[in-house]
């Protein structure tokens, strides 16, 4: 199992191909269950399900092709778009049961981690950047931001 | 005279004193955002986006215009004087950075903003002359004929901007899946929504575009550590006469090459650069020289870069099919702001078309007498380390997600398809063409179930009539000769960006 999951990391082509797989499996399966009706009177779940075999036949290509180049790695580094990922879904929630100001400090300060230094009195001053930048565009553009 | 009157129309349009500030902020924002490291015309458009939707518009398509080819020369000035590449510059990076290290920084910066110029402006004698036309001719297409264009459209745009044909045509397939969320306007099923309300609409079309194009790039910046040291050479921009008229023939070349080459499908700048730098090195006087920092080798491509920019309108406003990924999210912005584009545009908003097609050429202007003089204090954003950039790009990304509907849900979309977008690009998938189904996506369904329920369930109609039987017979024809290749040599067709690299480096 371990060995499989090794070859995956290791082939971003037969990633790729399982990876576009599982799409066209999810949208086709659920195109499944709505009305498929015919091609004179189409249902809702007639053209996703077209779409989604397709997306199936391309995938099933395409790890059929892995087979046959050299296997090229993946680069991974979940760090940062881990980093960027809490950043915005932690402005987006600090945002709504707090206020705009506190998600941005809260963004500026996670996702800095990820650049190539991290400094206190940086952000700090990116902040106050951000914050009159979020002023002018609720005072200036109109932009209904919930600021505090 | 018709095109004329018409374009002394447009003008009235262009000229008003709130367009003329939208067009010339919309060029010098655009350039600006353009120059940054990993922003090219379509991340600098999605992340600029949400800030026409306060303004009115005709005054919103104009700037956003402005931003696309402000963009476009952003990329090729960050191209010439650090050999950063954008996908849509690199041919830029040859001749133009050669010239820096030459030290005619000023010399080639001065070459593209005028060779931009020249193809601006043919390319919008091509577009005042030929869109009208065919903007007729696609009142006779039919559900069938729009199904086979947009058929032809995703192969050409697949092949073009990833190089495999497998690759891009999966981004375009689940982008027009994606498209299909939401409520089927046929028979009012919600679909794929999984019972979450705010994906009742759909998706939104900037929750893609920021997440797979401002959020992954970000990101991938991130990944790769890159620094890029700012630009401190002398720039001197007034070339002496016997320069400036070497800049002329290279680039009517290029705006020959990039106005015929921005109105295919799958056609564009990018392509374009490719195509007028390749003639220039056949064809040019200075041949011998192209490669080692020719006036040629930058004139002709920015020529060409320009002209298939402004060309590439034709199909989208004309017969209503955006041809990349580019104008896809144009045509999104359109329809955004109640306008649809196709052969009903010109009859029923002459004003916006003319008033579009005049702005561009102010716009061109602009980028002459603005952005040309004034590039290397624009030169100095890259002063700013990459490191106080990229949280102010993340705000911006979430402001924008937010103004639209004044909703922080949209953020986690947002957020969502930023994480789909890092996970494409680390699998080696493009993002562009999925832009294109995306937007394409309903449309094309929308003519499939016409075209059936017109047919009574036989697709006679797609074999029988003249455009869409010629259209999918190209289509027919090209994939059972990418079958071949995908039989004969699996290793050709390797991922997109490295095959331009390739053709780069052969250019060379």
């Amino acid at each position: 199992m371990i060995k499989k999951q090794e070859t995956v990391l290791n082939n971003m082509n037969l990633a790729r191909g399982l990876c576009i797989i599982a799409i066209s499996l999810v949208f086709g399966i659920t195109a499944l269950q709505y009305r498929i009706g015919d091609f004179s009177r189409a249902g809702p779940g007639l053209f996703p399900l077209l779409i989604g075999t397709l997306l199936l036949l391309i995938g099933v290509l395409t790890v059929v092709r892995s087979r046959f180049v050299e296997p090229e790695p993946i680069k991974h580094n979940f760090k940062n778009i881990a980093l960027v990922l809490l950043g915005l879904c932690g402005f987006a929630a600090i945002s709504q049961y707090l206020n705009m100001i506190a998600g941005i400090i809260f963004l500026v300060f996670v996702v800095s981690f990820g650049g190539t230094n991290y400094s206190v009195v940086r952000n700090i001053k990116i902040t106050a950047g951000l914050i009159a930048v979020a002023f002018m565009f609720r005072n200036l553009l109109g932009l209904n931001l919930p600021l505090y | 005279m018709d095109i004329l009157h018409n374009l002394a129309f447009g003008f009235e349009t262009a000229l008003t004193m709130h367009n003329l500030m939208y067009c010339a902020i919309g060029c010098i924002v655009g350039t600006l955002i353009g120059m940054l490291p990993g922003l090219g015309p379509l991340s600098t458009i999605s992340l600029l986006l949400p800030l026409t939707y306060s303004i009115p518009t005709d005054g919103s398509l104009i700037m956003l215009a402005g931003i696309y080819y402000g963009a476009q020369y952003g990329d090729s000035v960050s191209a010439i004087t650090m050999k950063i590449p954008h996908a849509s510059s690199i041919v830029a990076c040859i001749d133009g950075y050669q010239m820096t290290l030459n030290g005619k920084t000023g010399l080639a910066l001065f070459t593209a903003g005028i060779s931009s110029f020249i193809g601006g402006t043919v390319a919008i004698v091509v577009l005042s002359t030929l869109a009208p036309t065919l903007g007729e001719l696609a009142f006779k297409f039919g559900p069938a004929d729009y199904c086979a264009l947009m058929l032809f459209g995703f192969l050409c745009v697949s092949f073009v901007t990833t190089g495999s044909l497998l690759n891009g045509l999966a981004m375009t397939l689940i982008g027009v899946l994606l498209g299909t969320v939401g409520t089927d306007v046929n028979t009012g099923a919600t679909r794929f929504t999984m019972d979450l309300p705010f994906l009742i609409d759909g998706i939104g079309l900037i929750s893609i575009a920021l997440g797979c194009f401002g959020i992954a790039e970000v990101v991938k910046n991130l990944d790769s550590g890159n620094q890029y040291t700012p630009f401190n050479g002398t720039i001197k921009l007034m070339p002496s006469w016997p320069e400036f008229k070497r800049i002329i023939p290279s680039a009517l070349r290029g705006s020959a090459v990039g106005s015929v080459l921005g109105l295919l499908p799958g056609g564009g700048p990018t392509i374009a650069q490719f195509m007028a730098y390749a003639i220039d090195k056949r064809f040019s006087k200075y041949k011998h020289e192209i490669g080692h920092g020719a006036i040629e080798g930058v004139a002709g491509q920015a020529a060409a870069d320009e002209a298939a920019a402004r060309t590439s309108f034709i199909p989208l406003m004309a017969i209503g099919i955006p041809e990349n990924a580019v104008m896809a999210l144009m045509m999104g912005a359109f329809i955004i702001k109640g306008v649809q584009p196709g052969p009903t545009m010109i009859p029923d908003h002459p004003e916006l078309f003319w008033g579009l097609v005049a702005s561009m050429w102010v716009g061109s202007i602009f980028l002459v007498v603005l952005n040309v003089p004034l590039v290397r204090y624009w030169l100095s954003i890259f002063k700013i380390p990459f490191n106080v950039l990229f949280p102010a790009i993340l705000f911006f990304c979430c402001v924008g997600t937010y103004s639209i509907n004044n909703s922080l849900h949209d953020i986690y979309i947002t957020a969502f398809f930023g994480f789909c977008g890092y996970l494409f690009m680390r699998l080696g998938l493009e993002a562009a063409p999925l832009m294109l189904g995306f937007i394409l996506g309903p449309m094309l369904e929308e003519n499939f179930r016409r075209a059936m329920m017109l047919g009574r369930g036989s697709f006679e109609a797609f074999y029988t009539r003249p455009i869409s039987a010629s259209l999918l017979a190209i289509v027919a024809l090209f994939v059972a000769w990418q079958t071949w290749a995908f039989f004969r040599q699996p290793r050709r067709a390797a991922g997109g960006v490295m095959a331009m690299e390739r053709v780069a480096e052969l250019e060379d």
